[in-house]
């Protein structure tokens, strides 16, 4: 058991001391490192894809925070047949299908909230926020973690594994809604 | 013979012992190997389970979680280590029940008696990282148990079939130790009937000679006074006349005769007076040589083989009686005419030649002659030394000749026997006891 606890006290230190050095650059890379393994762990209604082996597409829409850190962690990933795709986006593009979409620039992500709100497209939305997307970061204790709002998943019938659910900070279940 | 019998058991009981042995290792070896593939299965299962349940936790760095769910493993006792790795390969969660807890993944494999085995942890064909668990390949003291059942039946099987062994062979040997006494009592009784007849028949003798001597040394006195008083009278007569002269001779002659025959009583019950003297049989024979020819006739061979160089002791004229006596009859078992064999040689005697009784083991020479007759009888060959016991026609034979050969040879320590069979002719042997000779003279 002392181990452990040594262990752990000296983990958290380092991790409490690295957060605080280079708080930003450490978060975003947390949170692109999330946001590639999300798609494994949600399942979209076939509509949402142009085809089996169609690209998953996840669209940066506005300022980019995670530059070529992101590329780097989607690199070579599939998703079942479908290869992981970013794609960087300043506005909105209807011509643009995107599986996921995430955002940190308030204004844009009300926007895409109220655009996608029909369509198979998992929303994910920076922590600090007031908009909240199927997903939304949020920092505890210099750790990156995440709510899932599965009411709204369901209502375009994307299903998010429990495994996901599980690791959510906070769950809005569906039929709450 | 003890030691096939007694090891051939032994040898089976081993046999049995090893065979149960080997088939109670090959058993612990299969059940051993089977409860390892057992394991194996298990432990893979418990990965995949676990590699499934930690994919979130690995996905999004939760050491937390992954940590309760390495936990939630540990009620399993035969589980030794566990760890959980990301892809980069470092521990998000892990345990170990002893020693320190694995810092990355190893191979599956078994080795060393614990089973590891590496499972990915992957979420729709993503890789997200790897489970490594340990687990113990089969409990000690199980396996000690089940080795300690198995040495309690391999002891007990073995231990049942020496003790069946044993017996067996206790029981065989008491067995054959009761034939081999029931075969030493058969040959005792049959030993035993052998020299009772012989003893009787050795009585039977004795008694016919005393009976018969007795008579015969009174009938010689009364003879003798016979001859005495017709001595008397034929000097008497005055002057001697012819007529009662010749009376005189006659009676005289009959008293001889008389004389003669009471002799032979006498030579049979062994009473007469005999004067011993050293002699080498093969010389009496080739002195007799034209004697016994005479006396045998043309139409009979007579071949001698005299091998006898030693020295006996024996009145000489009884004893060329004897052989004529004997060759006599070898002629009158041979009217057809045939060959007689006189052979001599010298022999040691550990064991009485034919049915003797009273033998003394020593050196003897032996006399014998074969004729190439009729043979005789069992019947006829148990009688032939009775007195006055004869196969010849009425007043042919006195049945006396054999009988006094045998009393004479007795008297001087020796023994006579008779080999024959119908059809095969007849051997009569003279074993006389060895003596050494008065002077340097010899061979």
């Amino acid at each position: 058991m002392r181990p452990r606890l040594l262990l752990s006290v000296v983990l958290s230190a380092l991790l409490a001391t690295t957060a605080s050095l280079a708080q930003s650059s450490l978060e975003y890379a947390v949170k692109a490192a999330y946001l590639a393994k999300f798609a494994p762990f949600i399942e979209w209604p076939q509509s949402a894809f142009a085809g089996p082996a169609a690209p998953l597409t996840i669209c940066i829409l506005g300022p980019d925070p995670f530059g070529p850190e992101f590329d780097k962690a989607i690199a070579g990933q599939k998703d079942g047949d479908h290869p992981l795709v970013a794609r960087r986006m300043t506005a909105l593009d209807p011509a643009v299908t995107c599986q996921i979409l995430f955002s940190k620039d308030e204004a844009l992500a009300e926007q895409a909230l109220a655009e996608m709100k029909t369509r198979p497209v998992v929303t994910v939305t920076d922590s600090g926020l007031r908009a909240h997307g199927m997903i939304s970061f949020l920092v505890i204790d210099n750790h990156v973690r995440f709510d899932v709002d599965e009411a709204a998943a369901v209502s375009v019938n994307i299903d998010i594994s429990s495994k996901l659910l599980g690791l959510a900070h906070a769950v809005h279940q569906k039929g709450a809604r | 013979m003890m030691r096939t019998r007694f090891s051939l058991p032994v040898l089976a009981a081993l046999a049995a012992a090893g065979f149960l042995l080997a088939a109670g290792i090959l058993m612990a070896r299969y059940e051993d190997r089977l409860y390892t593939d057992q394991q194996v299965k298990n432990t893979n299962e418990q990965a995949h389970i676990l590699a499934a349940s930690v994919a979130g936790a690995v996905a999004f760095d939760d050491a937390r979680a992954a940590q309760e769910y390495v936990d939630a493993l540990t009620a399993n006792p035969e589980l030794l280590a566990a760890g959980v790795f990301d892809e980069q390969g470092r521990r998000i969660a892990g345990f170990s029940r002893a020693g320190p807890v694995p810092t990355r993944p190893g191979n599956s494999g078994y080795a060393n008696g614990h089973i590891d085995v590496a499972v990915p942890v992957s979420q729709n064909g993503a890789a997200l990282g790897t489970v490594f668990l340990r687990a113990a390949a089969e409990p000690a003291q199980r396996r000690i148990a089940r080795y300690i059942g198995l040495v309690l039946l391999v002891t007990m099987g073995a231990l049942v079939i020496a003790v069946l062994s044993f017996s067996q062979s206790a029981l065989s040997r008491r067995a054959e130790q009761l034939s081999q006494v029931n075969r030493q009592l058969q040959a005792e009784m049959r030993e035993r009937a052998r020299t009772e007849e012989a003893l009787r028949q050795a009585h039977k003798m004795e008694a016919v000679g005393q009976l018969s001597g007795g008579i015969a040394h009174d009938f010689n006195n009364l003879i003798m006074i016979a001859k005495g008083n017709l001595r008397l009278l034929r000097k008497r007569l005055d002057p001697p006349a012819e007529q009662p002269l010749h009376y005189i001779s006659s009676v005289e002659e009959a008293l001889d005769r008389a004389a003669h025959l009471t002799q032979r009583i006498l030579a049979f019950s062994r009473r007469q007076p005999l004067t011993p003297e050293p002699i080498r049989l093969s010389g009496l024979v080739t002195d007799m040589d034209a004697l016994v020819r005479h006396s045998v006739g043309e139409n009979i061979g007579i071949e001698t083989r005299l091998d006898a160089a030693w020295w006996t002791r024996c009145d000489v004229n009884q004893m060329e009686n004897v052989i004529l006596n004997l060759a006599i009859n070898a002629r009158d078992a041979m009217p057809e005419g045939g060959k007689l064999t006189i052979a001599t040689r010298d022999i040691s005697l550990h064991h009485a030649p034919g049915d003797v009784a009273d033998f003394a083991p020593g050196d003897y020479v032996a006399l014998s002659l074969r004729d190439t007759g009729a043979g005789m009888s069992e019947d006829v060959k148990s009688r032939a030394v009775d007195p006055f016991f004869t196969t010849k026609p009425l007043g042919k034979g006195t049945g006396l000749g054999l009988s006094m050969a045998f009393g004479f040879v007795r008297q001087s320590g020796g023994y006579l026997t008779i080999d024959s069979a119908p059809g095969q002719g007849t051997e009569i042997t003279l074993y006389m006891p060895r003596t050494l000779p008065r002077t340097e003279e010899a061979v």
